[in-house]
Formats: structure tokens, sequence, C-alpha cells
């Protein structure tokens, strides 16, 4: 009796592990991108033969989740893994599995420059989604409104501060945008990126970022954005979800080109958001567009079955059911056939595309996925808002970031 | 000998339990505090050096300590003299007086919730409710979030405001104290006021005590509200130790220095525990106490 109550319990549990879902993927995103991709697993899911778990949410928190998963190695058998993080989980090339050597995958459909950017001490860490980049978005009905044309350099942008009627501003700069439109500035002044890749150091001198601090300032003090102190009375509400945003009184911001969406969707009726062109200065070297594999999809070195993972990669970014179901939902994807497809079949938002167009026509020096190391992007934050409170000057600001960054960036050395 | 085993095995579950998610992570924090480890790699041993540079070079760890001490430093009394007081006027009867005890007792169940701390962000927001209020009553608005000093007060508030806990535990010590006394003092002349204090504070010390053991911990623990809130800021004025540890170990992989902010963030409280019995020993009075 006791060997037959154990057979049937050992007999439940096989069949419940049998009936269990036997892949697991993990991702970030808004809800579009959450309908899309719950889609696309089903369809190829069905096409294979796997249950795939979906396992989503917002970008906050993915990377402390992600980070505990791969510390304790049991994170998801795919895992959406944002291009900067390459270096902290894989810095050898070994923290996810080789996809070279899954033969599910057809690497053809991305160029050797996509895969190298993907890879790691020379092994393929992950297959780029999409590559994106920095746009300007503008509402031109805001413009439109103020008599005014929308800007095409710095210059014009500035003379808008102030004049947009109703305390508008006619642009949006914190935290992260903030710190990109810093960077932004000092690109196309010098030509560099932050990070020299030859020398592993901060390519740029004190005072070129010295100047880049000043020039934020500048968007302040003529009224172009709003200081940090009146941005941080808001209580640190997305710029996507603020009123001022929905109805025009902020009007415009330096976004990624797949996000055009998310800033258009929550807009009043009859308001128009249009990307343009990159804004330069009349002495700009480059154009210096921040353009980047925007994410990739890496397997788990530590999955039971890296082949059906693979499979499923594919299918999501190479295979109809995949590429159909998935759309634009993580911006214009990397892969050529799915390129094509969704071209052929009209299933790109025409907006997506000019903002994608923008990004990946504009000149720009080739960006380290240092810029977004937590330490620097977190130094960087820290120092521009004690510069924005009036805390410390310019050239300290910069002396400081330049410091902490080549201390990180030693310990890659 | 049969009986010792089946009390072990009943106690089993609360000893695994203490071993396996308490005394095990507490023991390798400690470990891990003298090392580099950085959750990708397997740990090294570097003595005391992240306890070296969080006391010599970390200015973020001083400037977070500071902050801690002053948030737990206002918190603590201002949370424990409200809920005496709204303790002392639920403990007089009074039509719908159960109805009363419910609803200040909500938000203990609430306030550290995510949802509430996204509601004070609306509620001090600049055209939030608390300003629109200040403009009514013909006050300016205030920058509740984007000054320092105000930083601070609006997360001092949201945790003033959960003092439903120590408000039932101060209600239940004021409903057992002896009524007779009250009315013997009144014979004697004394006034309500007098009575408060010379017979009703001394008889509640021990619960008192309690509850500033208690808040004191849970305020040096603090990480939701200013979490959701402020993110730790502006300028690191609301940046607390465990959202500087949260920070170090998640967002900047350095688990080992995370541990010895951990460590040192458990021996202040520890120490300042120790100090709180201590002082006990002169104010606080236990039945058959014969001072």
């Amino acid at each position: 009796m006791k060997h037959l109550m154990l057979t049937t319990a050992t007999l439940m549990a096989l069949t419940t592990m049998a009936r269990a879902d036997d892949l697991r993927m993990s991702w970030w995103g808004g809800d579009a991108r959450h309908v899309a991709t719950q889609e696309a697993l089903k369809q190829c899911g069905t096409k294979y033969g796997h249950t795939i778990a979906a396992e989503f949410t917002g970008f906050d928190g993915y990377l402390e989740k992600l980070t505990t998963q791969m510390a304790g190695g049991t994170e998801a058998d795919i895992i959406q893994v944002n291009w900067p993080w390459l270096p902290l989980f894989s810095k050898d090339g070994t923290g996810f599995a080789d996809l070279r050597s899954l033969t599910a995958i057809d690497l053809s459909q991305w160029t050797e420059e996509q895969l190298t950017a993907a890879s790691m001490n020379g092994v393929l860490q992950g297959l780029p989604v999409s590559t994106t980049g920095r746009v300007f978005f503008f509402n031109k009905t805001a413009f439109e409104k103020a008599g005014l044309a929308i800007p095409t350099t710095w210059d014009e942008l500035m003379a808008a501060g102030g004049k947009m009627g109703d305390g508008a501003q006619p642009f949006n700069a914190v935290k992260e945008t903030a710190q990109l439109i810093i960077t932004l500035s000092v690109v196309q002044k010098t030509g560099k990126d932050l990070v020299d890749p030859a020398t592993n150091r901060v390519a740029w001198t004190a005072e070129e970022l010295a100047a880049g601090f000043e020039f934020y300032n500048q968007l302040v003090e003529t009224g172009t954005i709003l200081s940090a102190k009146d941005e941080a009375a808001a209580g640190g509400v997305n710029l996507f979800e603020k009123p001022e945003w929905a109805d025009g009184r902020i009007a415009g911001s330096y976004e990624w080109d797949s996000t055009y969406a998310k800033y258009a969707d929550p807009m009043a009726e009859g308001q128009e958001l249009v990307p343009v062109e990159m804004l330069t200065f009349a002495d700009a070297k480059t154009k210096g567009v921040y353009r980047k594999p925007s994410m990739v999809f890496s397997v788990s070195k530590n999955s039971k079955n890296p082949e059906a993972a693979a499979q499923i990669v594919n299918c999501l970014l190479n295979e109809e059911e995949g590429i159909a179901a998935l759309g634009d939902s993580r911006g214009l994807p990397a892969s050529k056939v799915a390129a094509e497809w969704l071209a052929t079949n009209g299933k790109v938002d025409p907006m997506v595309k000019a903002a994608n167009d923008i990004a990946m026509a504009a000149d720009g020096p080739v960006i380290s996925p240092f810029n977004e190391h937590p330490e620097i992007r977190g130094l960087f934050l820290d120092t521009l808002e004690e510069y924005a409170y009036g805390m410390i000057d310019a050239p300290t600001a910069a002396q400081v970031v330049i410091d902490g960054a080549n201390a990180t960036l030693a310990k890659f050395d | 000998m049969k009986q010792r085993h089946i009390g072990l095995a009943y106690l089993s579950p609360y000893i695994l339990g203490l071993l396996v998610f308490t005394m095990i992570p507490f023991g390798a924090s400690l470990y891990l505090s003298f090392t580099d480890y950085n959750l990708m790699q397997s740990p090294n041993w570097t003595g005391l050096a992240n306890y070296w540079e969080l006391f010599t070079t970390d200015r973020t760890f001083r400037r977070s300590l500071l902050v801690t001490l002053t948030y737990v430093f206002l918190t603590v009394p201002l949370k424990l003299a409200f809920a005496l007081f709204i303790a002392y006027i639920l403990n007089h009867k009074l039509r719908g007086i159960n109805l009363f005890r419910t609803a200040f007792y909500v938000p203990s169940i609430l306030g550290g919730s995510i949802a509430i701390a996204v509601l004070w962000r609306y509620i001090f927001a600049e055209q939030g409710i608390v300003n629109m209020a200040l403009l009514g009553l013909g006050l300016e608005p205030v920058n509740w979030f984007g000054d320092p000093t105000n930083a601070l007060i609006t997360i001092t508030l949201l945790r003033c405001w959960q003092f439903g806990s120590a408000m039932v535990i101060f209600l239940a010590a004021l409903q057992s104290i002896d009524k007779s006394l009250y009315e013997a003092a009144a014979c004697d002349g004394a006034k309500p006021w007098h009575s408060f204090v010379f017979i009703t504070i001394p008889l509640i010390t021990p619960v008192i005590f309690f509850n500033l053991i208690m808040q004191m911990v849970q305020g040096f623990q603090e990480f939701n509200g200013p979490y959701i809130i402020t993110q730790g800021g502006p300028l690191k004025s609301t940046y607390l130790l465990p959202l500087y540890i949260y920070d170090e170990a998640f967002k900047k992989f350095n688990m080992g220095y995370a541990s010895a902010i951990a460590w040192v963030l458990f021996l202040i409280i520890m120490v300042l525990t120790l100090v709180a019995f201590w002082s006990s020993k002169k104010w606080v009075y236990y039945a058959g106490d014969k001072r």
C-alpha cells in the first residue's frame, strides 16, 4: 500500500512537470510590447511545440531582478538584455550561451558589425533586436499655436524659451535625458564619444565637459527647460504621464526613436508629435547621434534546453509568426527578414519609421556601452544634480565625472 | 526522550526557517562585507577595505548616515507622541468610537504599500492637494520634493501618518490602567493634565519603551517611502541607508560593499537599542517596581 501511494505520488508529480512550461522568457516594456510578445510566444510555441512562461515588467527594477536571477542561476531561458548591460553580465563572453553554437538561429539576417556589437570577448552573447537612437520629438501643434517654427538648431530652440505662452516650455530635459543632452552637446562640439575605445578612459577634457554642463545651464536660464528644482516639484512623474506633456505645455523632448508611440499616445486630441532632424550647433563637428543596439535577446547558459530556446528566439526574430506578432513593439527590427516583412506588409508606424530614419541617417561616433554603466550613469546624474542646484560649478562637475568614470573604466582594463 | 524529539519536530519548521532565511544570510552578509563580491564573480577577501572606504572616503555614506539619523530622530518621537495623543482621545467613551479606532488604524495597514507612497507623491506634488489647500488659505505653494529640507519632511510625515500599530498598543495600555487611581487623584484635586503626567505616563512607560524600540528599528529600515516618492533626492536629502544599500547591491552590484553598509547599520541599531535598554532602568516602571 505504501509503495502504491509513493508510486502514485511520483506519477502525479511527473505528470505535473510534463505539463509545466518548458521554457521561460523575460523582458521589460510597456503594455503594447507585453501584449505583442505574449502573442508572439504563443505563435512560436505552437509552431515548435513548446510552452513558454512569460515574465515581464516595466524597465524600472528589471536590471535588479535580472542581476539577482543571474547570480542565482535562475534566469529565464530567453532573456531580453539591454545592450549596455552585456559587459556587466558577460565581461569575458561566458555570461550567456554562445549563440554561434546554437544551430537553430539563422545568423545571416544580421551584419557582422551588428553581431560584433553583441559579442563579448569574441563570443556572441545576444542577438540585436533593433538598433535605436535618441531623436528629437516636438509638439507641432504647440509650436504652431505659439507662432513659432519647429526648431532645427539649438539656437532656435533656446530662442523659443519663454515664448511658448502660458508658462510653457519648448523642451524637456530630466535625469537621463538631461545627461544625454549634455553628452550630445559635447559630442557635437568635439566629435568624440565619452569613452575613448583605444585607451578605455574618458575621451573628453574637463574643459569640454564643463562646456556641456554650462550648455545645460543655458537651457535653464533661457526658459527652454525647467530647472532641476522645479522639475523635482512635480514628484518625479514620467514625462508621458504629465498633463503638461499631454496638452502641449511641454513641447519637445529627446527620446528613443522606438518610443514614439509611448509619447504620442497620451497626447490630447489635436496635438501632433513629430520626430525632427538632430538639432546642432553652428560649429558642430558631427550630429552626434546616440545610436546603439537597443537590446538583445540572449539565451541563458543555464538553460536545460538551449536549442529549444534558440528555436523560439529565431522564430521571434526571423520567422513570420514571430515577426508579425511582434511588429514594431521593439522598434524597427535589426533582422533583415523582419525589417523587409514589416515594410512589405505595411506594419510599421510611419512616425516610428521616420524617427528611426533620422537616427540611422545621422552621423556620430560609435557609442560605448560604458555610457550606460550604472556607476558612470549614477555618478553623472548625481553630479549633474549638484551642479543644477548650484552646489558646484561646471569645471568641478566635469572633473568629478571624469575622475569617477575613469575609476570605473579602470576596473575593466 | 521520545517526547523531546516530538517537541523538536514541532519546532523544526521554525528553526529551519530561522536558519535558512535569517541566520545563514546574516552570517553570509558578515563574510561578504569583507570581500569584493559583485554577484557575477566569486568573492575575494579584502579584509577591512570596505569599512575603511566607508569611513574615510565615502561622502555618500556620510551624507546618507546623517540623513538616516535625522529621519529616525524626527520620526520616532513625532510618531510616538501622535500615536499616544490619538490613543488618549480614543480611550474616552465617545459615540462611534470603534469606527474611529478602525479609521485611525487603517493607515498602518496601507502605509507601507507602494500605492500609498505613489498617492503621497501626488498629494505633495507641485499641483497636489496640499498646495491647493495652501493656495486656498492664501499661502504660497511649497516645493515639497524639489527642496532638500521639505523633501525630508514629506517622507517623515508619511511615516508619522502610519501611527496605527503604536496607537493600538498605547490604547491597550491606557485601558489597563486602574481607574481608581484617577478617581483618587481627582479627589486630591489633580487636574486632568496632572493625572496624565503623573499617573498615565509612568504606568505606560513599559509600552512607551516597547514602541520606542520597535519604531526606532523600523525607522532605520525604512525603504518604500523614500524609494517611491523621492528616490533619495534631491541632493541625497532623503537618501536613507537602506536605499544606499539597495543601490550598491542591485544597481552597482557591489554586494560586498553593500553588506558592509548593512552591518554598520545593524551595529548602529544595536548600539542605540542597548542605550535605550540601559536608559530604561531610569525611566521605565514595571508592576511591583519598588522605586
